[in-house]
């Protein structure tokens, strides 16, 4: 018998290796269905920075009380980690890690358009927590299947942090503003007393941070969509948030952070005299900035009406399980462990500063403890008392990506043109509802 | 007295295997895998094998899918529907004459300015030939995405280096990265900065391949410096000279890590690249078919513009 192969062979073996290869590629049909209720063996957990930390703090526990299960938690990096989950769901869930540590603003992305990407953790019993997260959170769990895919982690209510040195330099009591009209006049005071800005923001939507904007909406009870999904970024509410943005920028009181590091960097140096921002900033400007220990304050945000609410979910992160996953249960009962009880979901906070949305996890004294960076304030305080009074969660739907980009073009040229806000915002609205279809709302 | 059987007749062909001729074929008729002619074949293999995987069933797979739209796998044949999007996308176009308008003013400057250099460098009155030559191509081993930041720390309006360079001079600071023009501008100044050593270093080559002859020739015949550039540097330059316009075409056509860092395609879609739409089609909203779609309008832009410069500039012997 011959051991050599013929060209003939050959080429055989190179049409059926090739042919192989390709129905491999084309039979993959993206469900993300090819994962198995595993309940043992080495997990994988993306997430990052300190979210991360927080989360590996959990792991010896957790690999303490569930023998049989290992917990590699990596640091993927924010936004990188968007573009891995997205290529992974894309390819049918090839490459994802078991758990997934999700936004908000991507979560009902993902849910409408890899319909199967991410796991059904209702099979799990995860509607017994329903109630056990701040309010407004669950239904941003749920996707069109009515099955809950994520635990809610983090939850960031909305406070605005100031400098109490400027405001004390400007002869400013905070006490004494209750909504942006009193506070731009408290921005001009300000300004002219110590020649600091009131606050930063990207005029050039380079990164289209539109976290200001889109508070100063949340603080109506506004969104970019209503609950039934229409497109309400040409709303009164908006436009009245878009001319709040455009008085504090033609009185001159807003610096342009566009640049990688700008915003930090005016910070560091003191030339901003108030940072909006939700809760998880309370670690990280304390961590950032030591050398201003003492200088900082935080308060309620100032309404955007007059007589307006003063409390608002600026955003939430998730931690949900890939629907390819092989270990999808031992998954969950990581997902479980740290999220569900207030030991594990403060450690948490502790090591990495995520704001928990557990509710009972606030019973744990480090909420009312008064804090050295604050000059001795309670500051954690306020933001606890807030998720307690009714809010809206936002929603944010599969197509927030684009309205952000749209919502970002109007804000641009209201701050560099001088456009009208109403105008700027109809435009986008109508943009908006042409590349996604969807109703504007009446 | 008898000769050795092997100084006469060929060598017995071991058990099962018959010899080989020079065509690789064996006296009993069957071909033969290892011959003179098949191992070329079979070395250029495994990078056929990875073409095919890596990049022609992508490019397959991606045709197919800008004819369909859905999610996920649940995708439905929807014919030339998202072409049709694609006229009719006033994003699409606004990026097109962004990437065509940096194409127009950028790879003119950048060759130019890259030729200069060339002939700078190429100088034998120029000290310290080496060390110059390394300083004008550090930049292009600068990652793309490190350029992009580093560059929109220097051009902050408030906070950036050359503003204050400006300051010194009594210049007003320039809002290099908030308004649509100097946006513009600033996404030049990185791309040049970035591929003009580049592009030097090839010129470089070039020139120096040139015969020194044609020169020595040029000059005895009273030609002067202008004139020996143009009537002996271009046309020995021309191979040259369409392979970085078509590069650079290509790359200005690809644009996407430098503005995607720098301004994020702002202020008001002004620098807005194809590709940069393409991806936030892709990547940020999830619409593969109709992502697909710009990539497909943008390799056919790409083939007519590689085409119509190989035409106008490569014919003339």
């Amino acid at each position: 018998m011959s051991h050599q192969l013929s060209r003939r062979r050959l080429l055989q073996l190179a049409t059926a290796s090739a042919a192989g290869l390709g129905l491999a590629a084309c039979g993959d049909n993206g469900s993300g269905n090819a994962g198995g209720d595993g309940d043992s063996g080495r997990i994988v957990v993306w997430s990052w920075t300190t979210a991360a930390e927080g989360l590996r703090s959990v792991v010896p526990s957790f690999e303490r009380d569930n023998p049989g299960i290992k917990v590699d938690v990596q640091d993927v990096g924010n936004p990188a980690i968007w573009d891995k989950i997205t290529v992974g769901l894309a390819s049918g869930g090839k490459g994802l890690a078991d758990v997934l540590h999700i936004g908000v603003d991507y979560l009902p992305s993902y849910l409408d358009k890899f319909p199967d990407g991410i796991a059904d953790l209702s099979e799990f019993g995860a509607d017994k927590y329903q109630d056990a997260f701040a309010k407004g959170l669950w239904p941003t769990v749920i996707g069109t299947d009515k099955a809950a895919h994520a635990l809610p982690w983090e939850v960031n209510p909305l406070g605005l942090f100031y400098r109490h040195d400027h405001f004390e330099k400007a002869g400013v009591d905070p006490d004494g503003i209750s909504d942006w009209n009193g506070m731009t006049t408290a921005g001009s005071k300000i300004l002219d007393a110590t020649g600091v800005r009131l606050l930063g923001l990207d005029k050039t939507g380079a990164t289209q941070d539109m976290d200001f904007f889109q508070n100063l909406m949340q603080l109506q009870d506004a969104f970019y969509f209503d609950r039934a999904g229409r497109i309400t970024l040409a709303s009164p509410a908006a436009v009245k948030a878009l001319t709040i943005i455009k008085r504090l920028n033609d009185a001159g009181l807003i610096a342009d952070t566009a640049g990688q590091g700008t915003e930090k960097r005016l910070l560091g140096q003191g030339k901003l005299a108030t940072y909006a921002e939700a809760a998880w900033a309370v670690e990280y400007l304390a961590s950032t900035f030591p050398e201003q220990k003492g200088k900082w304050r935080s308060m309620q945000p100032p309404a955007a009406v007059p007589r307006g609410k003063r409390n608002a979910i600026v955003n939430s992160t998730y931690l949900a399980v890939a629907g390819s996953s092989t270990r999808r249960r031992a998954a969950w009962r990581f997902i479980e462990y740290a999220l569900t009880q207030p030991a594990q979901i403060n450690r948490m906070f502790a090591s990495g500063g995520v704001f928990p949305a557990l509710d009972a996890a606030y019973d744990d004294p480090r909420f009312s403890a008064p804090h050295p960076f604050y000059g001795g304030q309670k500051v954690l305080k306020p933001f606890v008392e807030s998720l307690s009074a009714p809010a809206r969660a936002s929603n944010f739907t599969g197509d927030y990506a684009r309205a952000l980009k749209f919502a970002s073009d109007a804000q641009s040229q209201v701050l560099i043109k001088g456009a009208d806000p109403a105008d700027a915002l109809r435009k986008a609205a109508e943009q908006l509802a042409q590349q996604t279809g969807r109703k504007l709302a009446a | 007295m008898s000769l050795a059987p092997s100084e006469h007749a060929p060598a017995a062909a071991p058990a099962g295997r018959g010899t080989i001729d020079q065509t690789g074929r064996t006296r009993t008729g069957r071909r033969r895998l290892l011959t003179p002619t098949s191992v070329p074949y079979l070395l250029i293999m495994p990078a056929v094998l990875g073409f095919a995987i890596f990049k022609a069933y992508p490019i397959v797979a991606s045709l197919w899918i800008s004819l369909t739209t859905g999610n996920g796998a649940d995708r439905h044949f929807t014919g030339l529907d998202n072409y049709q999007r694609l006229l009719h996308d006033p994003l699409f176009w606004t990026a097109l004459k962004n990437t065509a308008l940096i194409l127009v003013v950028q790879v003119p400057l950048m060759l130019g300015l890259a030729l200069l250099v060339a002939l700078g460098l190429n100088s034998t009155k120029v000290w310290l030939r080496p060390l110059w030559r390394l300083g004008v191509f550090v930049p292009s081993l600068t990652g793309l995405v490190a350029a992009g930041v580093m560059f929109s720390v220097i051009l902050n309006r408030d906070a950036g280096l050359l503003n204050w360079v400006l300051s010194l001079f009594g210049i007003d600071r320039v809002n290099w990265l908030g308004s649509p023009f100097w946006a513009r501008i600033g996404v030049v100044l990185v791309i040049t900065w970035h591929y003009t050593g580049y592009n030097a270093v090839i010129y470089l080559a070039g020139l120096q391949g040139i015969p020194q002859e044609l020169y020595e020739a040029a000059k005895v015949d009273g030609a002067g410096p202008i004139r020996r550039f143009v009537s002996i540097t271009v046309p020995q330059l021309r191979p040259i000279l369409l392979l970085t316009v078509v590069l650079s075409t290509i790359g200005t056509l690809q644009l996407f890590d430098e503005p995607y860092v720098l301004t994020g395609g702002g202020p008001d879609n002004s620098t807005l690249t194809v590709t940069m739409y393409l991806y936030n089609n892709g990547f940020k909203y999830f619409d593969f078919g109709y992502a697909s779609a710009l990539a497909y309008a943008l390799a056919l832009i790409v083939a007519v513009l590689g085409l119509l410069q190989v035409r106008l500039m490569g014919e003339r012997k």
